[in-house]
């Protein structure tokens, strides 16, 4: 099949979801969710046809001002990222369903929701850093309707923030667009980084790190990390789906490509551009792990937690070895199914209960025993216990820094080890207080009262997911390890 | 395949028992002892089949493999042993408290598999992987009563545990990055290979630490004082008779494959171990409550092993033969000894809780005056602890107290050293035998001071429990005796460590006997100079340890809640509530630009740039609100050609007229921010790059 047909999974959602808006407000529920389910259904089912069958070869859609246009192509790692949310977007969906059940405007949500899915396949399937650089911006402009949709002055300062801290990034990584485009002169994505070697020079350095901070704005890293734990004030499935894995991520795919396709490792060691990049992640793992801790709000302390991981896998990229990448690559994908897991099961809590915060979670466990088992195991996960996929991803992290054989390693895997540990306290002790609530404390009665099958079936299938990654990892690691090679 | 099934049948068994539980829960009392009798007769099997190996490739990072050998065959049985006394004794102790029993038994036996997993492992790999499983599953047993003191000390326990898991594996990545591989067998021949010997070191001491954590090594020991007396009776009897020797086993895989030899390593051990046993026994004098005491010295017998791992490393790295056979098996036989001894006494222990709901030694006192059988278990169990001859204890602590002695005779650049911690050792011995013996007189012999209670204690006709239990107690108190007899033990002892020359080794001679004798006459004069004197008030015992001295309270707490966040909280303040950033907005909207704006006369120029700025600003906040709302109603009324909206219509005041008064209500918040000064920077630096851009093509 010719690449041109990649159009067809990008296309297909946005107009499914744009014809969305058009339908009747007060069209029936199960309508709506017939229509919005087949669409990412089938957007699903195409882009894996797309995978399957179409050529590694990039195709050109439009080009403009001489140097630019917009092109796009698979290679092994939009294999992983498309994959990842297409896997990923129909569960989720159905979780929306019943979450956002009492809610108006669904049309709206939906509509963008799904959306997003085809602009997040965009960046997923761009071919060089402009066209990367379209849809990174795009993917704001259509979350932001997500994040401010109650309207409530919390979400509407959130949009703001959100808006800001995004745009303002995606603005300083204009310049890099620009800089390796026009001066740079590299064209399409190679493996291994097409800018020239010998091109070292202070505003190509400073292209690097304006691009670095720029995209990872989105994977907040410090320090414009602040807009993904107020965008918590949005409605669960978007904090989920979207500020857990596919916004957030597409920050450090942006950042894999900049690094790896556009740089290439030999010019950013020799440069010394990855010494600012690694200690700035590193940074922020134990920064956002403490922040973590510290924070009382249910979702928010899971935010701060992803601002952690994120971090973990843009260290584990920037080492700039292949071993450093296949376990970046790695915690991308497993940190993407724990913490689905970790967020469905703090939305079944809030949705159920009313309540968002730490505290009010004493004793909840017997009301809603599977869901917090699922976020048990989710957060052990999370910790790095073996049995689970987080295990998996954080020993390959580990030994990726040790055998780097560089203090930068050594330190990064330092840090590691205390992000995990705070990891520990603040997610288990989340479970700890569902459990076993202290004598007095408990909220809840005896009666058990879970989250309904539309929200379950997703948690019980990232949390099976979670297992049979963390048990039988083989297949998957050998699959990342060739993607990080370039064979793929 | 029989190993396969001694580790994973418990944990099918765990949910088995869980969900018959729900129907009955006195089937699954049953089931529970059937289940535990039956892991001990697969033990037997697996002991009596001697060696034997099974391995699963492919899953988890490295694959799973088993091995069974004298000493891990041993340790499997006695980790089954314990589980069956211990089942059988919880059937009576849980009787009235029922709540959330069908928790504690699925965790239970779900960690006789893991445990059962580190104790037949073959590679560290699989070892740290059921050592994390039973880290989390034993936290269930200590929080089991949910009250504030026991959730406090599972905290405890959880953290301490989540920590030590956590630099283990650090340390098992280092040692696999040194030197490729993690199985015991291959590792003694990699570590012979020449590589960086600081990177194998830091390793071990990463292992050390890690596997130190669940033992109850300095300065990692905080929650085993605090978790052994919140936990069920029955648990705190796994928790310090099997669970500690889980790390234990992995320092001495550590120290037999990995750093074997190696003299730097065996000083840290030892030193570490003797700050431990002195430490443990010291506490346990000072305790007043039955179970801390038991605790504590399970601490200190903890570190009498420590020392002679220790010990063994040092003689090794000199070549010393016999030394090494000594110390090794000194070490194994107290383990041995020490599980056996402490399964007993918590279960006398249990006793005391399930009729008295108390352990503070004072409302105790003198309950076991009449309770024959209690009175001969917990004498037996005492006696072995203490290392008197023909106990249990005595044949171990001489071996390795012989250890210490030959470490002294030829290791001759540390003799100081070595002679002060054999008086350390004779010392520590002491101070065991009289908490045992204060905690033995107080129980069984002294009157309780108020004549009412005794009367009370003594109304309660022997022995205090029900057969099941009594036979479990006084059973395993009979391994005191059974295994006091220096022919059963050196057996053992042979079996375990696969060295000959240890059948030969001669128990009574005048100068083993000479050492538990220093030991034991310390031990009397300490309890008649020091308890009898200082601990004991007004004829009630009192706790003169000082409050301060507790490293958890006083370091480790502080350094996590106030420290490390004090650290980073004001960082998060500067850049996440814009203390600086703000300041810098507020800074340039009313300093900077107005003044620059003054410059350029009246506000003409950057007023309308930053109100330009804001109204696009506010626009593509609302432009897809605004925006797509317009294009919809366009749309629906040519496209999808949808009549007139029944009713009256609602008054659209209009994008712009929105957005100008959407404007007016954003412009502080925007201004006063640090979104603003970025807005105008990006947009800025855009703006001047299209220029440059266009300058250049």
């Amino acid at each position: 099949m010719s690449p041109i047909f990649l159009l067809i999974p990008i296309l297909f959602p946005v107009a499914g979801g744009f014809r969305l808006l058009l339908l009747k407000e007060q069209m029936e529920d199960r309508r709506r969710n017939r229509y919005s389910e087949t669409i990412v259904c089938i957007t699903s089912v195409l882009v894996f046809a797309a995978l399957l069958a179409v050529r590694r070869e990039p195709v050109m859609i439009y080009s403009f001002a001489g140097d630019f246009s917009i092109d796009f192509k698979v290679d092994g790692l939009s294999c992983l990222f498309a994959g990842m949310i297409s896997v990923m977007w129909p569960f989720v969906m159905l979780y929306a369903f019943e979450y956002m059940q009492e809610t108006r405007e669904k049309n709206k949500f939906f509509a963008f929701y799904i959306m997003t899915y085809g602009v997040t396949l965009g960046v997923a399937f761009a071919s060089n850093i402009t066209t990367m650089y379209v849809f990174f911006e795009m993917l704001t402009l259509v979350t932001i309707p997500l994040v401010s949709y109650y309207h409530d002055h919390e979400s509407m300062y959130a949009a703001r923030k959100y808006a800001a801290f995004t745009i303002g990034g995606a603005g300083l990584a204009f310049i890099t667009v620009i800089m390796t485009t026009v001066y740079g002169e590299t064209g399409s994505f190679v493996y291994g980084g097409s800018l020239s070697i010998n091109n070292i020079s202070g505003i190509m350095k400073f292209a690097f790190a304006a691009g670095f901070f720029g995209f990872g704005a989105k994977a907040a890293l410090f320090p414009l990390h602040s807009w993904l734990p107020t965008a918590s004030a949005a409605p669960t499935p978007v904090t989920a789906l979207l500020h857990a894995v596919a916004v957030v991520n597409s920050g450090v795919f942006a950042i894999i490509r900049l690094a790896w396709y556009v740089y290439g490792p030999e010019y950013l060691v020799d440069s010394g551009m990855q010494v600012t990049a690694i200690l700035a992640a590193c940074f922020t793992v134990v920064f956002a792990a403490v922040m973590a801790l510290k924070e009382r709000h249910f979702k928010r302390r899971l935010a701060y937690s992803t601002a952690s991981n994120l971090s973990y896998m843009i260290f584990g990229v920037m080492l700039m070895t292949p071993e450093g990448l296949t376990a970046g690559l790695l915690h991308m994908l497993f940190h993407g199914i724990i913490k689905m897991s970790l967020f469905l099961c703090a939305g079944a809590f809030m949705h159920r209960t009313g309540n968002s915060y730490i505290y009010q979670v004493n004793g909840v466990g017997k009301r809603m025993p599977a869901t917090f088992a699922f976020y048990t195991l989710g957060a052990l996960s999370l910790t790095g216990i073996p049995l689970f996929c987080g295990f998996i991803s954080k020993w390959n992290l580990v030994m990726a820094g040790i055998a780097a054989d560089t203090a930068l390693g050594i330190l990064g895997v330092v840090c590691l080890i205390i992000a995990a540990f705070l990891c520990a306290m603040y997610t288990l002790s989340v479970s700890v207080r569902a459990f076993f609530p202290v004598d007095g404390t408990d909220h809840y009665g005896e009666e058990r009262q879970e989250a309904g099958r539309l929200m379950l079936i997703p948690i019980v299938f990232f949390g099976i997911l979670n297992i049979l990654f963390g048990v039988f990892p083989a297949p998957i690691v050998s699959f990342i390890r060739q993607i990080a090679a370039g064979v793929l | 395949m029989l190993i396969l099934s001694i580790v994973f049948a418990p944990f099918l068994c765990g949910i088995l028992s869980y969900l018959i539980g729900k129907k009955s829960e006195t089937v699954r009392d049953y089931f529970v002892i059937l289940v535990t009798g039956a892991i001990l007769g697969l033990t037997l099997v697996l002991y009596r089949n001697g060696p034997a190996s099974f391995c699963i490739r492919g899953v988890l990072a490295c694959g799973l493999s088993f091995a069974s050998d004298g000493f891990r065959s041993v340790y499997a049985v006695i980790t089954s042993l314990m589980w069956a006394g211990t089942a059988l004794f919880a059937k009576e102790y849980f009787k009235e408290e029922r709540e959330n029993l069908n928790r504690y038994w699925f965790f239970v036996i779900v960690t006789l598999g893991a445990t059962e997993g580190v104790m037949l492992s073959d590679d560290l790999m699989t070892a740290f992987l059921f050592f994390e499983i039973l880290s989390f599953t034993s936290f269930t047993w200590i929080i089991h009563e949910e009250t504030k003191a026991a959730v406090r000390a599972g905290y405890t326990y959880l953290f301490i545990a989540v920590i030590g898991g956590l630099v283990l594996f650090m340390g098992l990545a280092l040692l696999y990055d040194a030197v490729g591989t993690l199985a015991y067998g291959e590792l003694s021949a990699a570590v012979q290979a020449p590589l960086e010997k600081g990177k194998l070191m830091a390793a071990g001491v990463c292992i050390l630490f890690g596997f130190g954590a669940k033992a109850g090594m300095v300065p990692v020991h905080v929650w085993l004082p605090k978790a052994h007396p919140a936990a069920p009776s029955p648990a705190s009897a796994l928790l310090s008779g099997i669970l500690t020797k889980v790390g234990i086993f992995g320092i001495l895989m550590t120290s037999m494959h990995v750093l074997a030899g190696n003299r730097t390593f065996g000083l840290l051990v030892l030193l570490l171990g003797v700050v431990t046993m002195f430490l443990g026994a010291l506490l346990a004098l000072f305790s007043v409550n039955l179970k801390r005491t038991l605790a504590c010295s399970s601490m200190s017998q903890i570190g009498f092993i420590l020392t002679g791992t220790g010990m063994m490393i040092l003689l090794d790295s000199i070549g010393n033969e016999e030394g090494v056979v000594i110390a090794r098996s000194g070490l194994m036989l107290h383990m041995v000894n020490h599980s056996l001894i402490k399964l007993t006494l918590f279960m006398a222990a249990g006793v005391v809780v399930m009729n008295l709901h108390t352990l503070t030694l004072d409302e105790i006192r003198g309950y076991g005056r009449n309770k024959r059988v209690l009175k001969i278990s917990f004498l037996l169990g005492a006696l072995g602890i203490s290392g008197v001859p023909l106990a249990n204890g005595y044949l171990s602590k001489t071996l390795l107290h012989e250890g210490i002695v030959e470490g002294i005779h030829h290791l001759s650049s540390c003799a100081g050293l070595l002679s002060c911690i054999e008086w350390i050792f004779l010392i520590s011995g002491g101070f065991t035998f009289a908490y045992m013996l204060k905690l033995f007189l107080c129980v069984f012999v002294e009157k309780n001071t108020d004549p009412g209670r005794q009367a009370l204690f003594d109304s309660v006709k022997s022995p205090g429990m029900n057969g099941a239990s009594a036979l479990a107690v006084f059973g395993s108190s009979l391994w005191m005796l059974i295994l006091g007899q220096p022919a059963v033990s050196t057996r053992l002892a042979f079996r375990m460590t696969g060295f000959e020359e240890i059948l030969h080794f001669r128990a009574f001679t005048f100068e083993n006997l000479k050492g538990s004798f220093i030991s034991l006459t310390i031990g009397g004069l300490v309890y008649l100079f020091v308890v009898r004197r200082f601990l004991v008030r007004g004829g009630s015992y009192v706790n003169l340890w000082p409050e301060k001295l507790d490293l958890e309270e006083s370091v480790y707490r502080p350094v996590l809640t106030r420290i490390l966040p004090g650290i980073f909280g004001p960082l998060a303040a500067l850049f996440g509530e814009n203390r600086i950033l703000k300041p810098l907005a507020v800074l340039f909207g009313e300093k900077v630009f107005p003044s620059l704006a003054a410059l350029f006369g009246e506000n003409r120029l950057l007023t309308p740039a930053a109100r330009f700025v804001m109204l696009i600003a506010s626009i593509l906040v609302r432009a897809m609100e605004m925006g797509t709302d317009g294009l919809i109603v366009l749309l629906r009324r040519t496209v999808v050609k949808e009549r007139k909206v029944r009713g009256k219509p609602r008054a659209h005041p209009g994008l712009f007229r929105t957005v100008y008064t959407e404007l007016s209500g954003a412009a502080r918040p925007i201004t006063s921010n640090f979104t603003f000064a970025l807005m105008m920077t990006c947009i800025g630096i855009i703006i001047i790059l299209c220029a440059v851009i266009y300058a250049v093509l």
